[in-house]
């Protein structure tokens, strides 16, 4: 079976430093992956490179079997189709750190922008899907509110729903509690451990390690660029076979 | 105070008010639409931005009032541009002004937009961006909205600033709102009583405008006029 | 264009060179003295705004609005034919005969400097409430007398967050300053028309006031920058 995300041989550098040093990654689908790693790891960054948010010099990247098309431009990588790019990251949903609601737009306004502009489906469907998905995300009532008008974990279950709303094969979820105050973690959190019970195919960036070792099928440990360690949640988190991996689990599952 | 003559001459000066509104509706208009484009292309088209800085540059950097006389005294002195199809516009100070008017609000209208699209946050336009939106459509939806939502309380400065600046049509002879108070003036010598008028009927279209834009910027942002729940 | 004979057209060997340099210079003295008086009446419009009571928070208030939303064209016509009107009339209530008026300079430098003296109000009213209070309240703990503390502390304080303010201010100034020209004054303006229309070769004298003015608010504008580099001195952004 063709993996939903296929990574291979990734390098990313900004100016001097290179942030990701050949890393290679596939998932399938149904696969819930955490991403954990100390900060300057690379794994926002990697996690970035799948949408092309970030455009990596070195290495391939396919999503549904489908390879990015790259060329080079003025000695440096770019995609070549940016068709083909933006078919590929309206496949995707992406949820950010700091949720990037657009704030001229109400809540519904927000889920449906893409649905509606992007994949040019029918208004009225899209509307009738946003509701449902807000309704998921338990914020049906907050439908004509505005960004700013919301608490942080509300605007993040925002974020989560206009994700939802593209029919993503894959959710990337980049550090999704790290903004939040600490009382309104738990409300995203539940949000996502339903979305990975429903079987769907997700790469999560987060600090949030009991979490991680709880609701992923799979983590990954980044450092300096590259994967230190992987396995089943239960071996990585309590028995790694790496130095570097146990230190960083001891020192972050005390907090 | 001579009420028959103030009233005379209001009714005189009203008369010019079409003529102010269309000068500054028509330039304001056109005016945008290239600030916008000028804007744009600075911010996402390299070779444009010098072109761009320099247009900017020049236009703010010398006086309106020339540039109306560059345009309606000085274009006319080629023959080539007499034998354009622009001509029978060109040798027209309505059209003159207008163009003058045009390009010369355009010139500041990109720098507030400019300001605008500066202040669009990075996090609503790669959000756009990985939500697959080609550019066009991310300019479209996302950037400009927010971008101009941001600029307009200095747009609507500017736009106060080009009805002032319509005065200075009278000086190539178009009889607009103060074309028309000149030539009172002149007739009268009665400077004051005149002022009192047009700068009166002057003051109620700005005052007018400031509401109209306050208005719009209220309508445009319900995510600021609404109180956090 | 042919440039040598546009060289020859504003040169100084039998061009108009020196008719521009004197209309420069004239451009310069008029704007300068219309910014200086715009100064002053920022100075009591700002005064007026901060400390005034009702009625001259009031006029203050009054002043700005209806400057702000009146043509300067206006302004300078009311000066001009407003300014004969009432000196002739005060002449002939004094029992002299014939028509006073004020000549353009002084037009030029009450109109433009009043209409300027509205933005200043506003620059400087934003730049005094820029001054963090807590060093006013450190000037009257060491016992600053009132004037002491306008001198030494208030007024270098507002003229360093007022300064960008003002530089847009005589920009504006210099750029208004063409309007002075209606009066007869022989500026840059007035000598570029007069020299296009008695040359039949408008384009050239029009160029060559763009480029004048140009050089003007180009000068002017590095000026005012350094200006402000040299007022920020102290107050380090990051290393440096």
């Amino acid at each position: 079976m063709t993996p939903t995300i296929a990574l291979s041989g990734i390098h990313k550098r900004f100016g001097a430093n290179e942030v990701l040093k050949g890393v290679s990654l596939e998932a399938r689908e149904g696969e819930v992956i955490s991403i954990i790693g100390a900060s300057g790891s690379g794994k926002s960054t990697l996690l970035r490179c799948i949408p092309l948010l970030e455009t990596p010099e070195a290495g391939s990247i396919a999503i549904g079997g489908e390879t990015v098309r790259m060329r080079s431009k003025g000695g440096r990588a770019a995609p070549a189709d940016a068709h083909q790019v933006n078919r590929l990251r309206a496949s995707l949903g992406f949820v950010f750190q700091n949720f990037n609601l657009w704030a001229h737009m109400t809540v519904l306004q927000n889920v449906i922008e893409a649905p509606v502009h992007v994949q040019k489906r029918p208004r009225a469907e899209a509307i009738a899907e946003a509701e449902a998905l807000l309704e998921k995300v338990g914020l049906a009532e907050k439908r004509d509110a505005y960004p700013a008008q919301l608490s942080g974990g509300q605007q993040q279950r925002t974020a989560i729903a206009r994700a939802l709303a593209m029919r993503p094969r894959a959710l990337l979820f980049d550090e999704p509690t790290s903004a939040l105050d600490p009382e309104l973690v738990g409300e995203v959190l539940r949000v996502i451990r339903d979305l990975a019970a429903e079987g769907r195919t997700m790469l999560i960036v987060t600090h949030e390690m009991a979490f991680a070792a709880d609701v992923s099928t799979r983590a990954i440990f980044l450092h300096d660029g590259q994967i230190e360690e992987q396995g089943p949640p239960a071996r990585i988190f309590n028995a790694p076979t790496s130095d570097r991996t146990r230190a960083f689990i001891a020192r972050h599952l005390n907090r | 105070m001579d009420f028959d003559f103030l009233s005379d001459t209001m009714g005189k000066l009203l008369a010019g008010v079409p003529m102010t509104l269309e000068l500054a509706l028509i330039s304001t208009t056109a005016g945008a639409v290239l600030a916008v484009l000028l804007a744009v292309a600075r911010a996402a088209f390299v070779p444009a931005a010098w072109f761009v800085r320099g247009y900017v540059y020049v236009l703010r950097g010398t006086p309106l009032l020339l540039q109306i006389f560059l345009i309606y005294y000085g274009l006319g002195q080629f023959a080539w541009v007499r034998d354009t199809i622009l001509w029978p516009f060109l040798r027209q100070p309505y059209w003159c002004a207008i163009l003058a008017l045009t390009i010369n609000t355009a010139a500041y209208g990109a720098e507030i937009i400019r300001g605008g699209l500066q202040s669009v946050p990075a996090g609503a336009v790669e959000a756009g961006r990985a939500a697959g939106m080609p550019r066009l459509l991310l300019y479209r939806r996302i950037i400009l909205p927010i971008a101009i939502r941001q600029a307009l309380p200095a747009y609507g400065n500017e736009i106060i600033t080009m009805v002032k600046a319509t005065s200075l049509a009278s000086i190539v002879t178009l009889m607009e709102l103060s074309g028309i108070a000149y030539s009172i003036i002149s007739e009268t010598y009665r400077a004051l009583e005149v002022f009192l008028c047009a700068g009166t009927i002057y003051l109620v279209i700005t005052f007018v405008l400031t509401r109209a834009v306050a208005g719009v910027e209220t309508w445009l942002n319900p995510h600021l006029r609404a109180s956090r729940t | 264009m042919d440039l040598s004979a546009y060289f020859h057209l504003i040169g100084f060997n039998g061009g108009w060179g020196l008719q521009l340099v004197r209309a420069g210079l004239m451009t310069l003295a008029v704007s300068i003295a219309a910014f200086g008086f715009g100064l002053v009446c920022g100075t009591f419009g700002a005064w007026a705004k901060l400390s005034g009571g009702r009625a001259v928070r009031g006029a203050a208030d009054f002043y700005t609005t209806v400057i702000r939303g009146i043509p300067d064209l206006l302004v300078i016509y009311l000066f001009y034919f407003g300014g004969s009107q009432v000196l002739t009339s005060l002449g002939h209530a004094f029992g002299a005969e014939g028509f006073f008026g004020l000549n353009g300079f002084m037009v030029g430098m009450l109109a433009v400097g009043i209409v300027s003296g509205a933005y200043q109000t506003e620059v400087l009213r934003a730049g005094y409430l820029a001054v963090p209070k807590g060093e006013i309240e450190a000037a009257r703990a060491v016992g600053m007398g009132r004037m002491l503390m306008l001198r030494r502390i208030i007024v270098p304080r507002v003229l360093r967050f007022a300064l960008p303010g003002m530089g847009n201010v005589w920009q504006q100034v210099l750029k208004e300053s063409t309007l002075i020209s209606v009066t007869g004054l022989v500026e840059i303006m007035r000598q570029i028309h007069i020299g296009a229309g008695s040359t039949r070769r408008p384009f050239e004298f029009y160029i060559t006031g763009l480029l004048l003015y140009l050089l003007l608010t180009t000068v002017s504008g590095a000026l005012f920058r350094l200006t402000e580099t040299w007022s920020l001195r102290g107050e380090r952004r990051g290393a440096g």
